[in-house]
């Protein structure tokens, strides 16, 4: 009983950076119906850019983090301004192509300024202090990860479903010619969501940086948001949210007492499940034209 | 008539321009000696990736120092990202394109089986392969010599040392799920039936899976006293610490891939402390003349300043020295088939790393091209310093 508990936990635990990558991914979808694939890159260099701060300029460490999350705003924002906006007869193949693209210049850069070495970025917490109650553990980083995916998805909901730019977002999302009619400028309010998707990109990155800091530490959440973004709908934040811990969870019970050797593909196999069951996702709420 | 006349002149000069090296062996002219190499550079076996460097250290130091016989030597290394398709493609490239005259080192099993039979079917010499694979000697194959003690022979040494030393009675293992990971399993499996044992619990991983602790978990479930890793650097570190969060506390194993312990210590924040493992040369505060003769000349004088003095470094020099001295031997009369020849004749040499010995090719004698079989086990202290827990040990 202790084991299930345990992977319980440790399931939601892993799931909250998933939950992370997911809402990244999310608000991206949301406005602009392309996957953004370079978003585990765009989390990583803001998180080597802070790792750098701290080690290099001895930045004190709220101020780099700080710094760290402008600059991740600042790229989402630069990134759809010089690159997604320029593209030229953009249909959705394209753009995940250029967001590919973008992924591979991106990792190349870090590779190149940093190292492919693991480095280590300094936390206040360290990876591995932890919690024990009875004979369950969760690590310290893991209880903050958790909180903090669970705060920006309540943050995130809100500012969607109740502030004027949240609106004009929604409004994009389902119509940009109508919403240009009224008012709204649709450009802005896409780089505007890249700038926020790249944020939280930002904050995933930094919580798995002190735990794992090298080129490649990205793929494996990006992957897995992405697998839990779809699970959700692609456009429900609670949905990415409920599916990355659901995701956690079934990762852990299957290695735990199916096969650890297929732990790593069960994501994939219950988003083609998911797919071909409910292909709409398991939270989504899909809007039918009427003709 | 005279443009026909010039057009003959200008196709014979052309032609003849090409003779010498019609003539002379791929990838040797007579100022150059062409090595390849491939290293992961990125990817999940970056840490290893200064192994290629270390050996590219030393050619520049042999370059430096007269090279081999008036020649020098070019080398070529490419990063495969630990990429089996990337290496087949870097070395089918660099071998067809360029010419090479041999191979040095290469790190991992998956990459290096993935090129292993094309390089013999052209008899292209490989040497050194910076895995200790029971693959590159059994069989032996006539154009590859092994300098790394067997991984088999490692895993057999450090259970040995645990059930007879330390009187560790329930052993788990760690693996991945790779050639590399399993030549460990069958070294530890073999050594644990000898002594009338089983593994408590065998469990393996995927090279990208980073998320270990269902991996941790199910070592934890089966209340081992020692576990034994054959994982990547990454891996390992993450096991040990993550054990560490659960308050599991078994004494740790690990193969010679995780023995920087300097390096293995700061990626754990110092919880590699008290870590056994498997070594593959001279240890860096050892004292050894050659090695310090190697750190003054080849590492402090080429080494890019962001590069570690360590263990996988010089590695890059302990697997390429009997190559050398192989090449040497040949004087300048120097093909592939001397070459063999030549490195056949090595016995009991020592450089940095183990002794080194082979045979004329046996076809039913793999120890007629596994160059070494020995290493010593360490134990990690406290500012990653070492601690010799036995001398050179023969794995035959």
């Amino acid at each position: 009983m202790i084991d299930f508990i345990q992977m319980i936990v440790s399931g939601i635990a892993v799931g909250s950076s998933y939950a992370l990558m997911g809402l990244a991914m999310v608000i991206i979808y949301k406005t602009s119906q392309v996957p953004n694939f370079a978003q585990g890159e765009m989390a990583l260099i803001s998180s080597f850019f802070a790792m750098m701060l701290l080690t290099t300029f001895n930045t004190p460490i709220l101020l780099a983090f700080f710094l760290a999350f402008v600059f991740a705003i600042l790229l989402g924002c630069f990134l759809e301004f010089a690159i997604l906006r320029r593209a030229k007869d953009p249909n959705i193949l394209g753009m995940i192509v250029i967001t590919i693209g973008i992924e591979m210049v991106i990792l190349g850069l870090v590779s190149w300024k940093f190292g492919a070495d693991q480095k280590i970025m300094p936390f206040p917490i360290g990876p591995y202090d932890s919690f024990i109650i009875g004979n369950i553990f969760i690590t310290k980083l893991e209880v903050l990860t958790l909180v903090t995916a669970l705060l920006l998805m309540i943050i995130l909901f809100l500012f969607f479903k109740y502030s004027k730019l949240g609106l004009a977002v929604k409004a994009t999302q389902q119509n940009s010619v109508a919403a240009q009619i009224v008012g709204i400028r649709t450009n802005r309010i896409l780089m505007m969501t890249w700038g926020i998707s790249s944020l939280v990109g930002a904050v995933a990155g930094l919580l798995i940086s002190p735990t794992i800091m090298h080129p490649y530490m990205m793929w494996d959440p990006m992957l897995k948001g992405f697998a839990a973004a779809v699970m959700g709908g692609m456009t429900s934040l609670p949905g990415a949210v409920i599916a990355a811990y659901m995701l956690g969870i079934i990762e852990h019970l299957f290695g735990g007492y199916i096969s650890i050797e297929f732990k790593s593909v069960v994501a994939f196999v219950i988003i083609v499940l998911v797919l071909c069951i409910k292909p709409s996702g398991l939270f989504s709420r899909h809007y039918i034209k009427k003709v | 008539m005279k443009k026909l006349i010039l057009a003959l002149f200008i196709s014979l000069a052309f032609l003849l321009s090409f003779t010498p090296n019609l003539l002379a062996e791929e990838g040797v002219t007579d100022t150059e000696i062409h090595l390849g190499q491939w290293g992961p550079q990125t990817g999940p076996a970056a840490a290893w990736g200064n192994v290629a460097r270390g050996t590219g250290g030393y050619f520049q130091w042999i370059n430096d120092n007269g090279g081999i016989h008036g020649r020098k030597i070019v080398y070529h290394m490419f990063d495969d990202g630990y990429n089996p398709a990337k290496t087949k493609a870097g070395v089918k490239e660099l071998q067809e394109g360029t010419g090479i005259f041999a191979w040095a080192c290469g790190v991992g099993t998956s990459t290096g089986l993935a090129v292993r039979d094309y390089l013999a079917e052209k008899n292209v010499p490989w040497v050194g392969p910076a895995a200790g694979s029971m693959h590159w000697v059994n069989p032996p194959m006539k154009n590859l010599f092994a300098v790394y003690p067997l991984y088999v022979g490692e895993a057999k040494a450090l259970v040995k040392y645990a059930i007879e030393k330390m009187g560790k009675k329930r052993i788990a293992i760690a693996y991945l799920n790779d050639e590399y990971g399993k030549n460990g399993l069958r070294g530890a499996l073999a050594e644990l039936k000898t002594h009338g044992m089983e593994a408590v619990a065998e469990v393996s991983m995927e090279t990208k899976d980073s998320d270990l602790k269902p991996h941790v978990m199910l070592l934890r479930k089966a209340k081992p006293d020692l576990v034994l890793m054959w994982t990547t650097v990454g891996h390992s570190a993450k096991i040990v610490g993550i054990s560490k969060a659960m308050q599991f506390a078994p004494q740790f194993m690990s193969t010679s891939t995780t023995s920087d312990f300097p390096f293995m210590m700061h990626i754990t924040q110092g919880l590699w402390e008290g870590v056994i493992t498997a070594t593959l040369a001279e240890l860096p505060d050892s004292g050894h003349a050659l090695l310090n003769k190697y750190k003054k000349e080849v590492f402090d004088k080429y080494a890019a300043k962001e590069e570690r003095w360590g263990v996988f470094y010089y590695a890059g020099i302990a697997f390429t020295e009997p190559m050398i001295e192989a090449l040497k031997n040949c004087g300048r009369d120097l093909t592939r088939e001397r070459f063999i020849a030549e490195m056949e004749k090595i016995k009991g040499f020592k450089g940095i790393g183990p002794e080194v010995s082979y045979k004329p090719f046996d076809k039913n004698d793999m120890y007629s091209r596994q160059g070494a079989s020995q290493t010593f086990l360490v134990q990690c202290l406290a500012e990653g310093k070492f601690k010799q827990l036995t001398d050179w040990m023969d794995l035959k």
